[in-house]
Order: C-alpha cells, then structure tokens, then sequence
C-alpha cells in the first residue's frame, strides 16, 4: 500500500447518471477538479450510482456554479478516502 | 453455405431504413461493441462510466441537431414506434377525446385503435387527395368539444406529404390540447427545431433519415408534460428502494439497461447530420424532384402525393393503370438491382385516405447515399417494365 494519508473530501449525489455526468462536465470546463466515485451509502439511497467527489476549498464555489444551471445537488456528504 | 445476398446497386427505400450508413456511424457502434463494455448508469468503474458518458453526449448531440433545449426532455426509446405508444398511452386516457389525421402510419393508428376500444374517443381528420390534412378542419373539429389532443406525423410515409405542424401546434393550443407527432419521416430530412414546431411531444426514428442504426429512437416530452410509464425497471440506483419509477428524466422512461451501440451510433449519426444535414437535404430534394418528375413522364404512371415543386420528404409513391406495385418491385429488384418497396408500407389509414387501398404502390425513398444514375437507373427500369 501507498504511504497517502487519508483526507477528507466533499461528496455531491445526483438523482440521475445524466444529472450527475452534466455536473462533471460542467464543473471540469471551469476548471473545478471532480471525481466520479460510486455514490457512498451515506448519502442516503435515493440517489444515483454516480456521485462526485471535490477537494473541500472547491465545494462551496462548485455547488453555486451548479445551481446557476438548475443542476441541483440532491445530498452533499463527506467522505475519507486517499 | 450460400455466399452474401448481392448488394442492391440502387438502394432505394430510405423511407423503410436508411442504408448504408455513414462510416463514422459504423465506427461508432464498433467502438461502443469494442471499448464501451460497460452498462451504463450501473456502476462508477471507468468502463462504465466511459458508456455512461458516451450516451450523456449522444443524448445531448440528438438534442442539439433538434432544437431541445434541455436533453432530459430527449428520451433514447427503443424506436419510433415505442416512442408513439408512449407519447399516447401515456398521455391519453379513457374519456378523452383526441383528434388526429387520416395519414397515419400503424405506429400511431393502432395505439389509437386500442385506446378506442379503452374508451378514448378517436375523430379522424380526412387529408385531401395529395395527402395534406387541413388545419381549419382540424379547428373544427377541435372546437365542436374539448380534445385533449392533436395527432399528427410530420411527413407522410406513403406520399411524402409535409404536414403543417406548426399551424396544427397552434389550433391545439389555442383549445387546450396537447400537440402530439410522429415524426418518423421528418427527423434528418426536414430542418427541424421541436421547441419552435411547437409539439408537446415529438417521437422520431433513429434509423431513417437520422441515419442511425436500427433498435433505437428518440422521443421528445414537453418539461411539463407527465406521461404515464409504459415500461418500469431498474434505472441503475436511483432510488432503487423506492417501488415506483423516478420522477427524474430521463431516467423515468428508460427502464432497463440501454442500447448502447444503438445510441452511441445515434450521436455519431446526428453528428453527421448536423455537419451534412443542408447539403444533404439540397441533394436529395433536387434527387427526389427529379424521379417524381420522371415518372410522371412514362405512360401509365401516377405518383401519389403533392405535385413536382411543392415541398415533400424525399419519398415518392406511384401505381401504375396496368402492372402491380409488388411485380414492379419484384422486377426492380431481380432484374435491375434496385431496392424499392411495394404494398401497403404498414399504413392503411394513409392508403385508403388516397384511395390506393386496394392496389398498394410502389414506394422509393431516396437518402444521403443515393446519386443521379441510382435514380437515372430506377426511371430507365420502370419504363421497361412496364413497356414489356
């Protein structure tokens, strides 16, 4: 095993693959780093497969680019991971 | 074991299926066999999530080439045909009255014939004799008591005949109706924009003029239409707990694992249509303009539809005084090489409308991949035929 620590991330959840993959795109073509992770079980069941997850200094600025689009964040979580 | 059917040295029936396809479509559907082995929307491992994302920018691609302003709206179905049940089972329910043209095709005419028996009330607007059907009638009928619904296709099948929607879209609204196409005929071969066409739902082929592979079609819904599903099942995680559908598009009406080469051969195929498309539709008007007019020269022939120089799809339908339809489609075929279709082409409202229910005609439908000596080659084997 790698020597990287363990650090917290933001996690979105989408209701859709579509909505989620929208996201991606659009927050990657502004330069906002994002990784399709399988949707943790913390986020609650009723979202898609998909989620994404963002450094927490990106969260905030990403989650209001998202909403000028009407591309809405159905649950926002936080994980551990590498 | 017998060798390959020879290829049709004329193939003349776009209005059946589009053949061959454009080579970026071949390529498409290869890489989506080859490197998109992934089901998408079921799971965030890279080849998933690379089929996910093909059929995220196909969706958006069909969107873009038909004016849909939001790719939700934009349904991937398992063709026209499944698109057009929807689009009227799952808005028309017993009790409602819905008004619609006599040119259908069975895709609509037959989900029409079932709800009637379910009680919806199906007034049947006659087209004239080039096969147009009249929006003042339309008007008529839809003020004589509340409809909750105009039907009608964009093109005709059978004459070619364009229909004019957007009037149509018009008198609906104005009456409280909902507008509601079949635009198997007008995807690809007419310049279309649904947000402008004024349709509240617009179900196409993916196969036809939009030159995509067979299996796969789109359908449109209006954001604030709320059709009932046809079709329930998984939807790849998404509220899978809960016992119904997602309220979400698209997800709510593409149960089940999708299409994957289909679509992905979709996206490439509105692409090239997107870059092709006036050229294209230049090509084949002029293409189209010259074969109506050709037959009408050899004695004993009778297309059926507008005349030479008003606007229709590329397709062109005739009877002849003394041969049949299926011996000339027969003789093109095993003597000249060319691909035409003969019969009834699953539309008995549009024939007997016409009044060639009784004889069929023969049909050619002229595409992307059609030339000059294809349809030179069609005219000098008609008038053969029919002089022997």
């Amino acid at each position: 095993m790698s020597g990287r620590q363990r650090r917290t991330f933001v996690v979105f959840g989408f209701t859709t693959t579509h909505a989620a993959l929208a996201a991606e795109q659009l927050l990657k073509d502004l330069g906002v780093p994002v990784t399709p992770i399988p949707s943790p079980k913390s986020l609650g069941g009723a979202l898609c497969g998909i989620a994404l997850r963002l450094d927490p200094v990106d969260a905030a600025r990403a989650e209001i680019l998202l909403e000028r689009v009407e591309l809405a964040v159905a649950a926002r979580g936080e994980i551990e991971d590498v | 074991m017998p060798g390959p059917t020879p290829r049709p040295v004329a193939y003349l029936d776009h209005g059946a299926t589009s053949w061959p396809k454009p080579q970026q479509v071949v390529d498409a559907v290869v890489r989506a066999l080859t490197d998109l082995g992934g089901n998408p929307g079921r799971g965030a491992y890279a080849m998933a999530l690379d089929a996910s994302r093909a059929i995220f920018e196909a969706r958006r691609t069909c969107a873009e080439l038909l004016g849909v302003p939001d790719s939700r709206d934009l349904l991937f179905q398992p063709g026209c045909t499944a698109g057009c049940n929807l689009m009227l089972k799952g808005v028309l329910k017993p009790g409602d009255r819905v008004v619609v043209g006599s040119m259908e095709h069975n895709a609509v005419a037959r989900p029409l014939e079932h709800l009637a028996r379910l009680g919806v009330e199906v007034v049947v607007v006659n087209a004239d004799s080039t096969g147009l059907v009249d929006p003042d009638d339309v008007e008529r009928q839809v003020r004589a008591a509340p409809a909750r619904a105009v039907v009608c296709q964009h093109a005709s099948n059978l004459t070619g005949t364009v229909q004019l929607i957007g009037d149509l879209a018009d008198i609906a609204h104005e009456h409280g109706a909902l507008m509601l196409v079949d635009g198997a005929q007008g995807a690809g071969h007419l310049d279309i924009d649904i947000s402008a066409l004024g349709a509240d739902a617009y179900a196409t082929s993916g196969h036809k003029g939009m030159l995509g592979p067979q299996g796969v079609g789109l359908l449109y819904l209006a954001p604030d239409l709320d059709a009932q599903t046809q079709i329930e099942g998984g939807t790849g995680g998404g509220g899978s707990e809960s016992p119904d559908m997602p309220p979400e598009r698209p997800d709510r009406y593409e149960a089940g694992t999708a299409n994957t080469p289909g679509v992905v051969g979709l996206g490439a195929a509105a692409a090239f249509v997107a870059a092709e498309g006036p050229e294209q539709r230049r090509r084949e008007a002029e293409l189209t303009r010259r074969l109506h007019e050709g037959i009408l020269e050899i004695e004993g022939f009778h297309v059926l539809g507008p005349p030479p120089g008003v606007p229709r799809v590329p397709i062109v339908s005739a009877v002849h005084d003394r041969v049949d339809a299926d011996r000339i489609a027969f003789a093109l075929d095993r003597t000249y090489g060319i691909a035409a279709r003969a019969g009834l082409h699953c539309a008995p409202w549009a024939h007997r409308t016409i009044g060639t229910i009784d004889c069929g005609a023969i049909r050619f439908g002229v595409g992307w991949s059609n030339s000059e000596e294809h349809v030179e080659l069609a005219l000098r084997a008609l008038q053969e035929i029919v002089s022997s």
